[in-house]
């Protein structure tokens, strides 16, 4: 006998606001799965084209929480390459650095939640725990925990001097030898890999079909990763180590989580010690032509991608951007079904989605 | 792949197009093309598959001229292709069967725009609730500019009385 299985579209186990059916046989096993979209679309595409060039640097960070520091990132990137601006170095490395530390805290909630679905309170605290010093690091040198305002137009907004690059030394001191010892749990914990080992499968194949990118592409074993493939900022000189995973399960993404967390670290930490001299941004208003662009950054959900068409005014004639979940929500469909009910929520954790800058 | 093969495996596929090369901020390579024909996207989306490319997303505009266009953005292994056709009767040839990865941009150009991806394979809504009519990018006036719609150059009951967009 069939059942439908209705989640949200307001419900305590999700973050936002989303409406999955799921259709289920007497197994309780998935046969179909229908999402329905739409609830946190805000129209923000139309609403950028009357807001000036300025103004829309603010607007892309609140595009949503998680991803705040990548929207402004590629923002302003677009708008420097159409007026021909090359950012100082040392505005390029503390870019990398904002977005580097907000992916290790990203990547930490994400298997802190998975710890949660999976019952594994001890691992979802340890994991929360160690995101939570980088959470007050945030606080401390960019004065939010979400927001960290650290992009301009033409550079950066803040600087590091000596006391708070020994604060991101000391910071990373403790969490490095953390997230080692967590990763290590996560990959042999007998509870956790119960509920994630060959769950919420999606196939390399069905992986590239989808576009899918991010963790979600990396377990399947599919390196997509723009800092790898197309680099930006510092990412050439930096070479990012590319986690992959072949599993193609939640427990592989989760995995890849960690691995990308580990080289945040690492690359935090080469740059904060080795600082480039200069300036943190280029004293110049940004005379942007007519023209039109395309960028692209790594958000910890993975690829994020800009167009941007001018017209020679200060506004945006129009803006387009597409974030990891958009192509990764697809996914889902191919990952529930045949997977049982009581996966679901583990699966679609495993994508760690943002609703809010998918339907912007 | 750089954009002299990709140029070459175009080349007996599509009839009258036009590329040129570009790059990031970062030496990275971009490519844009601009087809005659919009049905040769179709040709496009074959290609990218071919060397296990993908569609990242489309962005659709509407013209001065009430005429719409769209690029869809494709990466093949770090090159993005950016691909524009032109269209004057609202409607253009889905790669959705080719590239799932066009599934969800394509969806959106038809609610958003009111452009119709021919042969798509879902007619269900994306996003906007079945109340609200195709085409909002193209008419709707934004709550905000409702609210602060007043400037000097831009008055909006003036251009709504003119019927002016």
């Amino acid at each position: 006998m069939k059942e439908q299985i209705k989640i949200g579209p307001f419900h305590p186990e999700l973050e936002e606001s989303v409406y999955f059916k799921l259709t289920a046989n007497e197994d309780k096993v998935i046969t179909d799965v229908e999402v329905i979209n739409g609830f946190i679309h805000r129209g923000m595409e139309s609403l950028i084209t009357s807001k000036n060039f300025m103004q829309n640097l603010i607007l892309t960070e609140r595009v949503c929480s998680l991803c705040s520091n990548n929207h402004p990132f590629a923002y302003a990137l677009a708008i420097e390459k159409l007026a021909k601006i090359e950012v100082p170095r040392r505005a390029e490395a503390l870019r990398v650095i904002a977005d580097e530390v907000k992916r290790v805290a990203s990547n930490l909630f994400n298997v802190a939640m998975l710890a949660h679905l999976t019952h594994s309170h001890e691992l979802m605290k340890e994991a929360m725990k160690t995101r939570e010093y980088m959470q007050d690091l945030k606080e401390i040198i960019w004065g939010n925990r979400m927001d960290m305002s650290a992009n301009q137009l033409t550079g950066v907004k803040y600087d590091l001097d000596e006391e708070k690059i020994k604060l991101i030394n000391e910071t990373l001191k403790k969490v490095e030898p953390k997230v080692k010892i967590l990763a290590e749990k996560f990959e042999n914990d007998e509870q956790l890999r119960s509920r994630t080992v060959g769950v919420g499968i999606l196939s390399k194949e069905k992986a590239l079909d989808l576009g899918v990118t991010g963790p979600v592409a990396r377990g399947s074993g599919i390196n997509n990763d723009v800092r790898s493939k197309a680099p930006y900022s510092l990412y050439g000189e930096l070479k990012p180590k590319v986690t992959l995973r072949e599993g193609c399960d939640v427990h592989s993404r989760a995995m890849v989580r960690f691995g990308d967390a580990m080289e945040a670290i690492r690359m935090v930490k080469e740059l904060v010690n080795n600082l480039p001299e200069g300036s943190t941004y280029v004293e110049k208003k940004p005379q942007v032509p007519a023209g039109e662009t395309t960028v692209r950054v790594e958000a910890p959900r993975g690829e994020l991608i800009y167009y941007l068409q001018t017209d020679g005014s200060q506004k945006p004639k129009r803006m387009r951007w597409k974030v990891p979940t958009y192509t990764n929500w697809e996914a889902l469909k191919v990952m529930l079904e045949d997977d049982k009910v009581e996966n679901a929520t583990i699966i679609v954790n495993s994508i760690d989605p943002c609703i809010s800058c998918t339907e912007r | 792949m750089n954009i002299e093969e990709l140029n070459n495996a175009l080349k007996t596929k599509l009839s009258l197009y036009e590329i040129k090369e570009d790059q990031d901020s970062y030496a990275n390579l971009i490519a844009w093309i601009k087809l005659k024909e919009k049905k040769e996207i179709e040709a496009i989306a074959k290609t990218v598959k071919a060397y296990h490319g993908r569609c990242v997303v489309a962005t659709c505009y509407q013209n001065d001229d009430s005429t719409h266009s769209i690029i869809y953005h494709f990466d093949i292994d770090g090159l993005l292709v950016n691909v524009q056709i032109d269209t004057d009767n609202k409607a253009f040839h889905s790669i959705a069967s080719i590239l799932p990865s066009a599934n969800w941009a394509e969806r959106e150009i038809r609610e958003m725009y009111d452009v119709e991806p021919v042969g798509h394979p879902c007619k269900d809504r994306l996003f906007l609730d079945y109340s609200i009519a195709k085409g909002v990018l193209n008419d709707y006036i934004p709550f905000s500019k409702l609210s602060v719609g007043i400037t000097p150059n831009d008055i909006l009951w003036e251009k709504v009385n003119k019927g002016e967009k």
